[in-house]
């Protein structure tokens, strides 16, 4: 499958600090992409930067198999997007700020303002100024404006905040939607990582500026994310048994005493047997599935690791 | 282009800045009217307007005041199309439509010129005409210095007015830089000093040559505020 979207050593530096290094980022025609990482990771960086709001320091961007140059402009009209908090003109109403992105984006689908407004359910008040909207119906009609002219790729920086869980569900099952029926292509950053397993295809890891990990949820899914759960009252003894007499090394202590081992050539009953037969009080014991959330806070956290040990 | 202006206008509620130049024209031409025929420069002893040497005619208060409050008008009007945009955000939201951002900044800084510029032409085609009615029934305390049969008196209104309102473009550029619509405001001010001040028997205000400096002066600081747009970050 092409990719629509890629960024080759993207740099930016501002004030001599680098806020990004390095990333390569690539996102799939008609996939969405998770965007993950801590507060200050990065994101908004990248993400304005391929919006073409920053100019990279160094590296590039390829969007639509073209190289986005700081004076590209024609390519923004395939994109739409939210980064950070929208704006919006407070005085005017929903409507009107939709009708002026239609405007400005040359579009004029008879009837879309309207179509968009129910789908977010902003039909009541789209007549109202968006000075008396609450923060999540901002949220919403940013969230109208950026699909309104059905753009090739959608780039969302936190598009839930403000949002009610019921409207979470609503955001997800419509972006949902948008990629199956028009084959939209969703570039989407959050910090809730159960938001973003629930629908991404792919997800990228950035952390401290630079990215850690680009893997899609089948290869999460499928690979290193089922482990066994230890949690033993001697930790340093059921260390020995594992590494010494069982011969695994793809394990890790967690917290406290709780061991989590990945390697899945060993079965629960055969770990039980070893433990016991050593010596180690074994207080619970289970198979458990890595949830996303445990992926992403265990690549951030060899990371964070890393740079202490540097 | 003329399309991104219509939307500026419709944007920024127009309407209000309509609204503004109406009562300011009213409120002008009330002052002006005071001036010439209720005689509130006059001297109390001499019973003759107490006006600076070479202010003596009604042009002058005419030509002062107007040029005044439209600096300060079309500099409060810029801060509000563009400074508040960058604070605001909007403009984060214009570059990201598929139009040059010179196009925008240049459309947005016309849309300011031509709604300030036909407001302050019409002001004073309304001063000089109610001052040259009022001369028909009463004797102005201001000689009135200025023929609306010419051509030239025609030429003249609309060239100054051309200037008054593109002095705001080197306000502009000092609230760009600074980010700040207060700054653009003082700039302006600033701008009103140097022009129309007096210090002693020297001003610039007379000067031939002087406006079409200015005029050259606000057209390189439009441009420096805009050309460099396309490859700066927006930050």
């Amino acid at each position: 499958m092409a990719y629509i979207l890629q960024t080759h050593h993207l740099t930016k530096t501002i004030g001599g600090r680098d806020l990004v290094r390095d990333v390569n980022l690539h996102v799939k025609e008609g996939e969405i992409y998770g965007f993950l990482g801590p507060n200050g990771a990065g994101k908004t960086t990248v993400m304005r930067l391929i919006t073409n709001l920053w100019k990279p320091t160094s590296g590039t961007i390829e969007l639509f198999g073209e190289r986005l140059t700081p004076k590209s402009c024609q390519v923004l009209g395939r994109i739409g997007s939210i980064i950070e908090f929208p704006p919006f003109y407070e005085q005017l109403s929903g409507f009107e700020n939709l009708k002026l992105h239609c405007e400005y984006m040359g579009y004029y689908r008879q009837g879309c303002i309207e179509e968009t407004l129910k789908l977010l359910d902003l039909a009541a008040a789209g007549k109202k100024p968006v000075k008396s909207y609450s923060l999540g119906m901002k949220e919403r009609l940013g969230i109208a404006r950026a699909i309104l002219c059905r753009p090739e790729l959608v780039i969302l920086d936190e598009p839930t905040n403000g949002l009610d869980p019921a409207g979470m569900r609503q955001i997800r099952e419509l972006l949902r939607s948008l990629c199956a029926r028009y084959g939209t292509t969703i570039l989407i950053s959050s910090h809730i990582l159960s938001e973003i397993e629930s629908i991404a295809d792919t997800i990228g890891i950035i952390n401290g500026g630079t990215m850690q990990k680009e893997i899609s949820m089948n290869e999460i899914e499928h690979t290193s994310l089922a482990y066994v759960e230890v949690t033993a009252a001697n930790p340093q003894r059921a260390a020995w048994v594992l590494s010494e007499k069982l011969g695994l090394s793809n394990f890790r202590l967690t917290e406290g005493s709780c061991f989590r081992i990945y390697d899945d050539s060993i079965s629960v009953q055969e770990l039980s047997r070893a433990l016991a037969l050593n010596d180690v009080e074994v207080t619970a014991l289970g198979r458990k599935n890595e949830t996303l959330e445990d992926y992403f806070l265990k690549i951030t956290a060899e990371v964070n690791g890393h740079a202490e040990a540097d | 282009m003329l399309k991104l202006i219509k939307l500026e206008w419709k944007k920024n509620n127009t309407k209000r800045y309509l609204l503004k130049a109406l009562v300011l024209a009213v409120l002008l031409c009330l002052f002006i009217l005071a001036l010439a025929y209720l005689g509130i420069a006059n001297d109390p002893d001499t019973g003759v307007p107490d006006a600076a040497p070479g202010n003596g005619t009604i042009s002058a208060p005419i030509e002062l005041f107007t040029g005044m409050c439209y600096l300060i008008y079309t500099s409060s009007m810029l801060s509000a199309f563009i400074i508040s945009s960058y604070r605001n955000r909007t403009m984060e939201l214009m570059f990201s439509y598929p139009i040059r951002r010179q196009k925008i900044l240049v459309s947005q800084m016309l849309a300011v010129w031509i709604f300030s510029f036909t407001a302050l032409v019409l002001t004073k085609l309304l001063l000089y005409g109610a001052v040259l009615a009022g001369s028909l029934a009463r004797q102005s305390a201001f000689p009135l210095d200025y023929s609306m049969d010419s051509p030239h008196f025609y030429i003249q209104l609309i060239l100054k007015s051309a200037v008054t309102v593109s002095m705001s473009f080197i306000a502009l550029f000092i609230g760009l830089r600074r980010k700040s619509a207060k700054a653009a405001l003082i700039t302006s001010f600033l701008l009103i000093l140097l022009t129309q001040a007096n210090v002693g028997d020297i001003t610039l205000a007379g000067s031939a040559v002087f406006p079409l400096l200015l005029a050259a002066i606000s057209l390189v600081f439009a441009v420096l505020s805009v050309c460099r747009a396309e490859t700066r970050d927006l930050l």
